[in-house]
């Protein structure tokens, strides 16, 4: 590349492996974190960087019955998941009305999701509590999800339109030439045809619920509803009563990590892309 | 962590349809579907997002347990909140993390973006740098702590070069310093993207205009690669204030030895919010109230104070 022949000397030799330098550090605390969640707690603080002379499996298995990060799994990838079907069964009609029927109230219907975007949950949260505490909802997975598939709306259906708005009209026309209905045309050519915008949405949604914590800590309450992020948190505190067990602490932390990582390495360019598009436009 | 930018998709703001289009059958057909698509997500956005904001505006004006009889006390909270010392160490926080974690996060942001535009390798590190951003909160929290115990891995490190008596990273004076770093070190992944999409996109033969000219590295960032991200710069300023403002989960995970939540020292607005409302005896429902209306007027000045300030004509390429 012709930018790089005038860069002055020092700069050059310094700057890349600077890169690296902040790059390998995070590697080096994943591989740590693996490393960890195979050690006896003596190990881990006797030699942090040393292999697990023998795996401690017991860590996850103690991690996975006594703390239960198993059933928290379940709950999480239920909620996750369920979350992110609902979020999309209702964003996407939304989004693709707002970017492709056209009428006078496009424009404002639109910036008013995106307004949504600039409210901090801690806003919202107070009346949300007192609501669903009436409506028998708190400590309940339903009412959580409810709430999730709620404040999921701002961003997917923002997300959501600028991606219909992107795609060919000409297939409209077509099908409506052809004798389809428009409600037809939608779900069964453009939701089709919108496939991989709504892959990358789910894909986020289910990334950002997958280690949500705020909404969980105030809205569920018992052992067996909690999620991922609140059996970690329940494991830190009784760490404090029974004596610290950072092998069992740490095979949480993969847990949690673990399945993010598997989905970064598969689908890791959609969910750079997907994070950050509209930034650069 | 929701990130896109502020600013409308272009495809939104549709065009005055044509008057033919308008009025044909097709079209009205079409527009017969708008309130039936929209409707749902509409509501639920206006019930579970407007109304509560619109709520918590009302409560912070009264006196409220969260149950039982509410009391009208005017400007009380608001009073109260100016009075309390917390309150002071919690906001300065959150300005802290604004600026202070956002001028670093942003300097080293504009570095890598820099360096990795040159650089064999540069998708790969890209990749790995931005990963933290999707990991929980809780987890980023209980890693960085981890690192930083008194027999941990940093201070390991620091004795093998011979600091013989490194601080207690974890002790009330440090552990604000021990988060900002580690809010940098999150952080900086995303933005360093977000910038090197917008340098991808500057044409190259700008740059072997600057060749021709003799341009330096220094005067090619200056005079090219920087007017041409002002807009992107904007947008990322944006982002970070919204997303600074929230952070709750990586502080409060800090709790450590500390019980239910950590020192009030490291406090920002968003943990006073949450534990005046659900962690102290009595819920003060108002205060915590008044806290989120505080939050939301943060965002808002910077916001309008930010796109001001970014507001220029386009650089057209």
């Amino acid at each position: 590349m012709n930018a790089l022949r005038r860069l002055p000397g020092p700069a050059k030799l310094l700057g890349s492996p600077f890169a690296w330098l902040f790059a390998l550090f995070s590697v080096a605390v994943a591989v740590w974190m693996l490393l960890t969640s195979l050690k006896s707690t003596r190990d881990i603080f006797a030699a942090p960087w040393a292999l697990p002379t023998d795996p401690h499996w017991d860590n996850y298995s103690r991690a996975w019955t006594a703390s239960d990060f198993g059933g928290a799994t379940v709950n999480t990838l239920l909620l996750t998941v369920g979350t992110a079907v609902a979020t999309i069964a209702l964003a996407a009609p939304a989004a693709y009305a707002l970017s492709r029927i056209l009428t006078r109230w496009n424009s404002g219907i639109t910036a008013f999701f995106a307004l949504g975007l600039g409210i901090p949950s801690q806003v919202i949260v107070l009346p949300l509590y007192v609501m669903m505490n009436q409506l028998y909802l708190v400590d309940s997975l339903t009412g959580l999800w409810i709430l999730y598939v709620a404040t999921s709306m701002p961003f997917t259906v923002f997300f959501l339109t600028g991606f219909f708005g992107s795609l060919p009209k000409e297939l409209e026309e077509a099908a409506a030439l052809d004798g389809a209905t428009p409600n037809r045309t939608f779900w069964q050519i453009m939701l089709p045809l919108a496939r991989s915008g709504i892959i990358t949405a789910m894909i986020l949604n289910i990334i950002q619920h997958w280690g949500e914590t705020l909404f969980g800590l105030i809205f569920l309450q018992s052992e067996e509803n909690a999620t991922l992020s609140l059996a970690l948190l329940g494991f830190l505190q009784r760490m404090q009563y029974n004596g610290a067990d950072w092998g069992g602490l740490f095979a949480g932390v993969c847990t949690v990590v673990l399945p993010v990582l598997a989905c970064y390495v598969w689908l890791g360019r959609r969910i750079i892309e997907g994070m950050t598009l509209g930034s650069v436009k | 962590m929701t990130a896109t930018a502020v600013r409308q998709p272009k495809a939104t703001g549709p065009a005055p349809a044509a008057p033919a289009e308008r009025t044909s059958p097709l079209a009205r057909r079409r527009r017969r579907l708008f309130w039936p698509f929209v409707a749902p997500a509409l509501v639920l956005y206006v019930v579970f997002y407007i109304l509560p904001t619109l709520a918590t505006a009302w409560i912070s004006l009264n006196t409220w347990a969260g149950a039982g009889p509410m009391e009208f006390a005017g400007i009380d909270n608001y009073r109260r909140l100016l009075l309390d010392p917390i309150f002071h160490d919690s906001f300065l926080n959150t300005l802290t993390i604004l600026f202070v974690v956002g001028g670093a996060t942003f300097a080293l942001s504009f570095l890598l973006t820099i360096i990795l535009r040159e650089m064999a390798g540069r998708k790969a590190v890209r990749a790995i740098i931005f990963f933290p951003n999707i990991v929980s909160g809780v987890v980023l929290s209980i890693l960085w702590g981890f690192l930083f115990q008194a027999e941990g891995v940093v201070n390991q490190a620091l004795r093998a070069f011979g600091v013989d008596q490194p601080p207690n990273w974890l002790g009330t004076e440090n552990l604000f310093t021990v988060i900002m770093i580690g809010l940098v070190w999150v952080q900086t992944g995303f933005f360093t993207t977000i910038l090197m999409a917008a340098v991808d996109r500057i044409p190259k033969d700008l740059y072997e205009a600057c060749d021709l000219e003799g341009a330096n590295a220094w005067q090619r960032f200056r005079h090219v690669t920087f007017p041409l991200m002002w807009d992107v710069v904007g947008v990322c300023a944006v982002l970070w204030s919204i997303s600074a403002i929230k952070i709750f989960e990586f502080i409060y995970a800090f709790a450590g030895a500390a019980g239910q939540l950590p020192p009030t020292k490291v406090w920002n607005t968003a943990l006073y919010a949450y534990a005046e409302a659900f962690s102290s005896g009595v819920p003060k429902y108002g205060s915590a109230a008044a806290t989120g209306m505080v939050m939301l007027a943060l965002v808002g000045v910077l916001v309008v104070v930010l796109r001001r300030l970014f507001r220029r004509d386009t650089v057209q390429f």
